[in-house]
């Protein structure tokens, strides 16, 4: 008997407009052991499924329809007593942003304690011991259950929080999107405890998630979820190697791979249809590439294809073929939904790479060894008690040259200063130290009175499009705002070029969305008119911070296509600041990877990505997660999460984390490294201390 | 059909009418009419509000005399009198008409109400506003300034006041202006520092907009509704204050106000006598026109802060 089975769930909500049918019908069994995958773009019912599960839907949502069994007992019948004290000992969940779930006043050890006494049955003694075991179990100092939430840097928190989850020995741990959020290496630690996990605990795992590569690097069987919809069911083998159903295909198609990179992402165009009234053929029909006029008429029953994979796809028959036609990128303009969206585009059939090989001698943004410090604390209050202002070296002496038309991108952890130096070159804020120089403008020059010009030519594209436009302001009104700011006087000409700027970012037709408001379009319709926003002064720079992050994957490659685009059209330089290592491999020329405010590795994208030299870029690029079960992902050597750069450090910054720390790295700041070409790094190991000793191995903390 | 439905839903174009933009008044006004349509609350207090605004407007209509009219009968006060016909509430030990001061005062209330709900809600956005935007020694000065309102007591200044300058209702409108503005202030600049540091705030400094382009076009809009919430607020606040200043006998003896007619009340041994009908009408008012400023105050509170909403 399966460990949980799920029998005809649907859930509802109640709305202002309606019934939603969030989760529609679904049916699976999950086995003792099992680690299930739940994949699927936002809103196509992941979430309320698992809430539903373990009863804590919001107050609209109600479970219409169906039976849960856990061990044989349904859930939906248990009393509200009985299903808290099934909660948490027999069924764990880790929500998302769990890192915020640890009361910061209270030891973690003794948080821990108090749910094993309280919950577990457990008294003092024997709660220690056990929270000494959980500790290491998930790989944690055992030293560090005496410190505070503060204290433990994101990854650790997020181990604390397994720990917690797995105290009272739960059968079924469920997760939603547990690795969102978190930076690469964090990512990679989690991904690994969870691996690690199923060998010591044989542990059933359910988590939900948007990323196929976790569904590769941590899951042996996957569901796939559309429109609140079970479309396909399989094991993660054969879902990556035989996916049997067109979303399945366009899932994989649009997600960047570091091992084999694709030439181009395929967007899947649209959105998943509006579940207050779902069409009656099959919901994934409009952005299917493969639909036809049957699939627009009836509605599509999972059907077994083989002994456990199961498919909802009218064309089953023919899925061999469709797989061939789908690795086309192509095939995805076909759908009924690119045709709306895409009438009259550019084709898509731009060749970047001959305007990236146009770059001649003319270098249009030079950064010349630019820091940028601030100082924290001190104020008033500060003085009266005593505290010393710190000094926070966000960016360290930073070099680096762009040359017009090229794309660079940025990369690193969260906290590394890539931010910050994107926002200097914009001139947001101003450097500490240093000379940023946009063709041949001097930053330090510009003021109020004469900076409007280099305003027009350099743009900022924001990471979060709900935020980056004015909710007050229309479309319309925010476009025209930075031309009303640069002196276009006449409402028609204003029009014209904004109409134009929309269409160019395939936001089509153009006057349909002059007359709406932010929080009438979806986040990748907003996303692109935050591009066009950025272009309406037809800039010569665009510096773009985390530009899909908060997407979709399935809209995130639509956009990045649309800005590769139209950078080679306008001739556009662009810098890209990221912490995603494969998008960074798909958009730009060049790539630096910062850390600790300084650039400790530069050069051409594929260089990098398959020839990397700092340590620091190897575990970064090791810790991004290969979407593909038979490539497990390496072990990542470097630990600690990263340090606050409260002062200048003599050595190299990374000397703390790195494997290869040796006796020069403490006290000799590295130098600029010339490997081939333009690809240098900041690294003792191919300097001339290269033979200096090696340092002993740091205390492995953390880390299976 | 079933195809246009489906453009709509792809381009994610519905059909609802759409909100053209505007300048920052029609948004303002917007905004408000938003605030009384979806809170009956707020429509309650807007009502009450506008129907004593309409009695102090016509008050020389409405009231049969003077509030200051003594009324005599065979040369001698009319003292005292129970409510009649001719005399609706009554009168005062002193032989005025209890009814027609009542309509009279709520000239004094609103006026003061709203003059320094105004000028509270004024000074202090436009402090809050400069203070969170440019930060730095500007807003070290101003809110230093701010905690100095907060160290003083409002009642005390306000006798202070008075026993400088000759009494009159405008001094509890300048005592208000003079240390109110410090919550407001205090309020707005908070907000003003979020704001400022969102996206669409850069997006106006990148293409190039001047400060005062990005504080009044891009800032201010979001912060209106927290000045008008503060602002009625004030229209409480102020009108018990004068009540309490005017019982307290520091008020304008020539100006019938609510607060003026229950120190007479009280000074008269109505309460002794019974004569309910002197003291529960002024206390009646103010306790309404107060209400009324609260009852707004929270349809303000709901649209700012939507989870207090009830789903």
């Amino acid at each position: 008997m399966a460990l949980l089975e799920i029998r005809n769930l649907s859930v509802n909500y109640r709305t202002q407009r309606g019934t939603v049918h969030a989760v529609d019908n679904v049916s699976f069994d999950l086995d003792s052991g099992q680690h299930l995958g739940v994949i699927g773009e936002s809103g196509c019912g992941k979430s309320t499924l698992m809430r539903a599960l373990v009863r804590v839907l919001p107050r609209n949502g109600d479970i219409v329809r169906g039976e849960v069994y856990f061990k044989g007992r349904n859930l939906l019948e248990l009393s509200e007593d009985e299903m808290r004290d099934l909660r948490w000992s027999e069924i764990a969940t880790i929500p998302q942003a769990s890192m915020d779930s640890l009361n910061p006043v209270q030891k973690v050890g003794k948080q821990l304690e108090d749910i094993l006494i309280r919950r577990g049955r457990h008294d003092r003694a024997t709660a220690k011991r056990r929270a000494v075991d959980l500790f290491e179990l998930v790989g944690l100092d055992v030293e560090r259950l005496g410190h505070y939430p503060h204290e433990y840097s994101g990854g650790m928190k997020q181990r604390a929080v397994i720990a917690m989850a797995l105290a009272l020995n739960p059968s079924l741990l469920i997760s939603d999107e547990p690795l969102t959020a978190l930076d690469v290496i964090v990512q990679h630690q989690v991904l690994e405890v969870l691996k690690q996990l199923e060998e010591e605990l044989n542990l059933t795992i359910m988590l939900a998630t948007h990323d196929i590569s976790v569904i590769a690097q941590a899951c042996d069987s996957v569901v796939v979820m559309y429109a609140g919809r079970l479309v396909e069911q399989t094991d993660a083998k054969t879902f990556f190697s035989e996916p049997a159903h067109p979303y399945s295909l366009g899932l994989q198609q649009a997600f960047p791979n570091l091992v084999q990179p694709k030439d181009i992402l395929v967007s899947i165009n649209g959105y998943p249809p509006d579940l207050h009234t779902p069409p009656t053929g099959c919901r994934f029909a409009q952005r299917c590439p493969f639909a036809q006029e049957a699939c627009y008429q009836s509605d599509p029953v999972l059907t077994s294809i083989r002994d456990g994979h199961l498919s909802a796809c009218l064309r089953i028959g023919e899925m061999d073929t469709l797989r061939d036609a789908a690795r086309q990128p192509h095939t995805w303009l076909q759908t009924e939904a690119s045709r709306l969206v895409q009438q009259n585009t550019h084709n898509g059939k731009q060749e970047p790479d001959a305007v990236a090989t146009q770059h001649d001698d003319d270098t249009i943004l030079r950064v010349n060894q630019v820091s940028k410090y601030y100082q924290i604390g001190g104020g008033i209050a500060g003085l009266i008690r005593g505290q010393k202002r710190q000094t926070v070296y966000a960016v360290n002496n930073i070099s680096f040259e762009l040359k017009r038309g090229e794309s660079l991108g940025l990369a690193g952890e969260s906290g590394c200063g890539k931010s910050t130096t994107g926002k200097m070159l914009v001139k947001l804020l101003e450097a500490t130290h240093g000379e940023i120089t946009f063709d041949g403008i001097d930053l330090r020059t510009l003021h109020a009175k004469n900076q409007l010009e280099f305003r027009r030519r350099v743009q900022l594209m924001f990471q979060n499009p709900f935020e980056a436009l004015n909710a007050r302001f229309t479309i319309y009104r925010s476009l025209a705002e930075p031309l009303i700011i640069h002196g276009w006087k006449r409402d028609e000409e204003r029009l014209e070029r904004i109409i134009e700027t929309l269409e160019r970012v395939n936001l089509r037709p153009a006057e349909a969305f002059l007359d709406k408001l932010p929080h009438q379009l979806s986040g990748g319709q907003l996303q692109r008119v935050v591009l066009a926003r950025a272009l309406v002064l037809r800039p010569d720079l665009i510096v773009a911070d985390e530009p899909v992050s908060m997407l979709d994957v399935s809209v995130r490659a639509g956009i990045l296509n649309t800005m590769k685009a139209l950078a080679a059209e306008m001739g556009l330089t662009t810098i890209y600041i990221s912490h995603d290592l494969s998008l960074l491999q798909y958009t730009c020329d060049r790539i630096a990877i910062m850390y600790l405010g300084q650039i400790v590795e530069i050069g051409p994208a594929d260089e990098i990505i398959n020839n990397p030299k700092h340590p620091y870029t190897q575990a970064l690029i090791a810790a991004v997660p290969v979407p593909d079960p038979k490539i497990p992902s390496p072990p990542l050597r470097i630990r600690r999460g990263v340090p606050r750069p409260t002062e200048i450090v003599q050595g190299c910054p990374f000397v703390e984390r790195c494997p290869e720390a040796m006796e020069a790295c403490r006290h000799i700041a590295p130098p600029n490294v010339q490997i081939a070409g333009q690809h240098a790094t900041r690294c003792h190991l191919y300097g001339e201390h290269a033979d200096s000793p090696k340092l002993a191995p740091i205390a492995a903390e953390a880390i299976s | 059909m079933q195809h246009e439905i489906k453009v709509n839903e792809i381009t994610g174009i519905t059909d609802a009418k759409v909100l053209s933009g505007g300048s920052l008044l029609t948004n303002f006004l917007r905004t408000n009419a938003e605030v009384f349509k979806r809170d009956r609350l707020a429509l309650t207090g807007l009502i009450i509000l506008v129907f004593f605004a309409l009695i102090a407007i016509f008050a020389p209509v409405i009231a049969p005399r003077g509030p200051f009219e003594v009324i005599e009968a065979d040369g001698f006060w009319l003292s005292n009198e129970k409510p009649s016909t001719d005399y609706l509430l009554g009168t005062t030990n002193l032989g005025r008409d209890i009814f027609s001061q009542l309509i009279y005062g709520s000239r004094v209330a609103l006026l003061v109400g709203f003059s320094a709900a105004l000028a509270v809600a004024v000074i202090g956005t436009i402090v809050g506003l400069i203070a969170g935007f440019y930060g730095g020694w500007v807003d070290t000065i101003l809110m230093r300034l701010a905690d100095v309102a907060f160290g003083i007591p409002f009642l005390p200044f306000i006798i202070v006041l008075v026993a400088f300058l000759t009494p009159s209702i405008w001094i509890i409108v300048l005592a208000m202006a003079m240390l109110l503005w410090r919550d407001t202030s205090r309020v707005i600049r908070s907000q003003v520092l979020v704001v400022k540091e969102q996206a669409f705030v850069s997006a106006g400094k990148v293409s190039g907009a001047s400060n005062l382009r990005i504080i009044f076009l891009y800032i201010a809009p979001s912060i209106l509704p927290l000045s008008a919430l503060y602002g009625s607020l004030a229209i409480g606040w102020a009108i018990l204050t004068e009540a309490s200043v005017s019982f307290l006998g520091f008020s304008d003896p020539d100006v019938v106000s609510w607060g003026f007619m229950l120190q007479d009340a009280f000074n008269s041994q109505a309460l002794s006598r019974g004569a309910y009908y002197w003291i529960i009408p002024p206390g009646l008012a103010i306790m309404l026109t107060v209400m009324s400023g609260f009852f707004i105050s929270r349809g303000y509170e709901e649209v700012l802060f939507p989870r207090l909403r009830k789903h």
